[in-house]
């Protein structure tokens, strides 16, 4: 470290600006020093292979979203449904930096990650539609799924529950010694549960192969993030925990993927955990029953969705740097719409369980 | 013969020993060999990777506990005290018991928890914890009184893939082999061995009274049973050693050839497992009884640590006693 990576001034750290100060920099985080880290996005940008998928990814992410909120209203989904819109880049470009047999940790407003994994949207739609075929077999739904063929643990409700999980499933990978790591996505309310300062203690204390990222989307249902922390940012645990940590802008995906990479390359060596805090906005309601508008600063709001919607940031990025055409970048949009939509119809057309199977698999024989 | 102690520590060493999944989560279980040195020495063998002194955490540990148990290891968690479960509860209850419902995988773990009442532990030492996991499908939850249960139902807890409630008595880990009864002793086979679950043992055979029970009051049952004989009235003692699954049969089967019956248990009493079955022996072979079904379990308060309040909160031979008399004059 030196002059080309400036400390962060008290000062800086306690007027953060998400949206000015993180344009184009991160801030990493090491013991007591944390220093502001710039970037060109030409050269965070992933090779042309990798930039395709995540393009496709993260569209399909939104496709997929957007048509279970279409089917929600057409009334397909019982219960309710949480999206994870203006999570979509930072949830596929960090889940596509694991490999296929590692393991994978999500939240609920991680569709995107189960996208990277390798989750089939038609899985996921029989999900969300009850259906005897999805993932749970109809026994819970919306985001409350795993899908183990691709190595994703299912989450519950308790928020802060999945980062102890996480820890174990870090746990059997280091105790496996096959140099496998491990990605989890908590909130920014989430660091507010007992359960994360747990987890995140023991990972560090045995130096477990796990990258946990807080998706800060400036919202914990209602409530202000002023309201929820009092420190500058909650990256700023990371050296309380003896870790590093990252901030960075959740909508620049090429960016999560460039700092996940290496965050995963040190858990697999063995280095140990990493706190990745990732900006973003919920650019919609907690769940599709939420009027967020009533608390919602609309300005601020529209102000992220139009210049900070990973979508479209993603889609110019690789146009601008010619990794993709215009052309291409609207076919994989297409592809991505027709793949969600072709999803929904075949799901729609499995069966429902049948209560015969009510109690059936409580326990495991 | 070993005691009850002995006996849980060769379950966890011989299973340590056969299956490399297998590794414990605990406070202080490492370097200081448990509270109750349970694990005593097994750092010094398995080492600190497979015998874990976790950060004090109980929701943590238990919930990586279950995270390794998805990627199929077998974790033994140990709480210090039942009681110290409750921290856990939802990583329990709402994570592990559901997971495989929700067609997400089984969830091999084994909860042991030290509990039940020790001379005046106090109100956060001395509880018996089934009753708060009776009611969540899932979840099994066994009890073992003796050190042959105790050695092989925790080998089979270890090899069930279902997360297992393995409650262990304080009162019985040192108690002296030679002041137990002859029925509670019974004799260590050489070798590896599981005891099933699902199956209750008569611990004394009668034709008068059943009385059903588990965990520490196995011992005011035996010597209520003795007191009753001297009056002439033959009590069937059975313990359930498991709650889930249940031999709900045993009870059934009992009942039917005594006609009356009296569960028994350290537990209070309201919204203990007897009310569940007695209710059960009420909607099934209620045209057997000849008496109405009768509970004891602790009375309405939180265990209290002096000693004669403790003495009256817990079930003693004495008031099994006056409640088989009662019965037996029905």
């Amino acid at each position: 470290m030196d002059a080309k990576y400036p400390l962060a001034t008290r000062e800086e750290l306690a007027g953060l600006d998400f949206y000015a100060d993180l344009a184009d920099r991160y801030l990493a985080v090491d013991g007591l020093e944390a220093r502001w880290v710039s970037f060109t996005q030409k050269e965070i940008l992933p090779d042309r292979e990798t930039a395709e998928r995540m393009h496709y990814l993260v569209s399909l992410a939104r496709a997929v979203e957007e048509t279970l909120d279409s089917a929600f209203r057409a009334g397909h989904i019982p219960g309710t449904a949480f999206f994870g819109r203006g999570n979509e880049g930072a949830s596929v470009a960090s889940a596509m930096c694991l490999e296929d047999h590692e393991w994978l940790v999500p939240m609920h407003r991680n569709c995107g990650a189960h996208l990277a994994k390798g989750h089939p949207p038609r899985s996921i739609m029989s999900h969300f539609f009850g259906r005897a075929d999805g993932p749970s077999g109809g026994r819970d739904g919306n985001f409350h799924m795993g899908y183990r063929p691709k190595r994703i643990t299912q989450l519950i409700s308790h928020i802060g529950t999945m980062v102890p999980i996480a820890t174990g499933v870090a746990w059997a990978a280091k105790a496996r010694g096959k140099g496998e790591a491990t990605i989890n996505y908590i909130g920014d309310g989430g660091t507010s549960a007992g359960d994360f300062h747990e987890a995140v203690n023991f990972a560090a204390v045995r130096k477990l192969p796990l990258v946990i990222i807080i998706d800060n989307n400036q919202y914990a249902y209602k409530t202000l993030l002023s309201d929820q922390y009092a420190c500058d940012a909650l990256v700023l645990k990371a050296p309380g925990y003896g870790l590093p940590g990252f901030l960075i802008d959740g909508t620049n995906a090429p960016l999560v993927h460039h700092v996940c990479s290496q965050a995963l390359a040190r858990a697999r060596a063995g280095g140990g955990p990493t706190l990745i805090e990732s900006i973003t906005l919920r650019a919609a309601g907690h769940s599709v029953y939420d009027k967020f508008a009533d608390y919602v600063d609309m300005a601020h709001f529209e102000k992220w969705t139009n210049e900070r919607d990973p979508i479209k940031r993603l889609d110019e990025t690789l146009i601008e740097f010619g990794v993709m055409t215009a052309k291409e970048v609207a076919a994989s949009h297409d592809q991505a719409r027709k793949d969600a939509e072709d999803a929904r119809d075949e799901a729609l057309q499995s069966p429902m369980p049948d209560p015969a199977g009510l109690t059936e698999g409580v326990f495991a024989e | 013969m070993i005691t009850y102690r002995e006996a849980l520590s060769e379950a966890l060493w011989e299973e340590m020993e056969r299956d490399e999944d297998v590794f414990l989560f605990g406070e202080d279980i490492g370097l200081g060999g448990g509270a109750f040195y349970v694990t005593k020495g097994f750092m010094e063998k398995f080492g600190r990777d497979r015998v874990v002194d976790v950060p004090l955490s109980e929701a943590g540990f238990t919930g990586a506990a279950i995270g390794a148990a998805l990627c199929g290891m077998r974790p033994v968690v140990e709480f210090q005290f039942a009681d110290f479960v409750t921290e856990s509860y939802k990583m329990i209850v709402d994570y592990a018991a559901g997971n495989h419902y929700r067609q997400m995988g089984p969830v091999p773990i084994v909860l042991r928890l030290p509990a039940a009442a020790l001379v005046s532990a106090g109100p956060f030492h001395s509880q018996n914890p089934e009753i708060w996991f009776f009611g969540t499908p899932g979840l099994k939850i066994v009890a073992p009184t003796t050190a042959y249960d105790a050695k092989g139902m925790l080998k089979g807890a270890i090899r069930d893939p279902n997360p297992v409630i393995f409650m262990e008595y304080k009162k019985f880990y040192n108690y002296p082999v030679d002041d137990l009864p002859e029925v509670l002793r019974p004799e260590i086979p050489e070798g590896d061995y599981t005891v099933p679950f699902g199956e209750a043992r008569t611990l004394r055979e009668g034709d008068d009274i059943s009385l059903i029970t588990f965990g520490t009051t196995v011992l005011e049952a035996l010597e209520a049973a003795e007191v009753l004989e001297n009056d002439g009235v033959s009590v069937e003692v059975i313990d359930l050693r498991t709650l889930v699954p249940l031999d709900k049969e045993a009870i059934l089967e009992s009942v039917k050839k005594t006609g009356k019956i009296l569960f028994l248990h350290e537990a209070r009493k309201r919204g203990g497992v007897g009310g569940e079955l007695a209710a059960i022996v009420s909607e099934e072979v209620f045209e057997y009884l000849d008496a109405p079904v009768r509970r004891i379990g602790a009375p309405e308060a939180h265990v209290p640590l002096s000693p004669p309040l403790e003495r009256a909160y817990l079930p003693s031979t004495e008031k099994v006693v006056n409640e088989l008399r009662d019965l037996a004059a029905f």
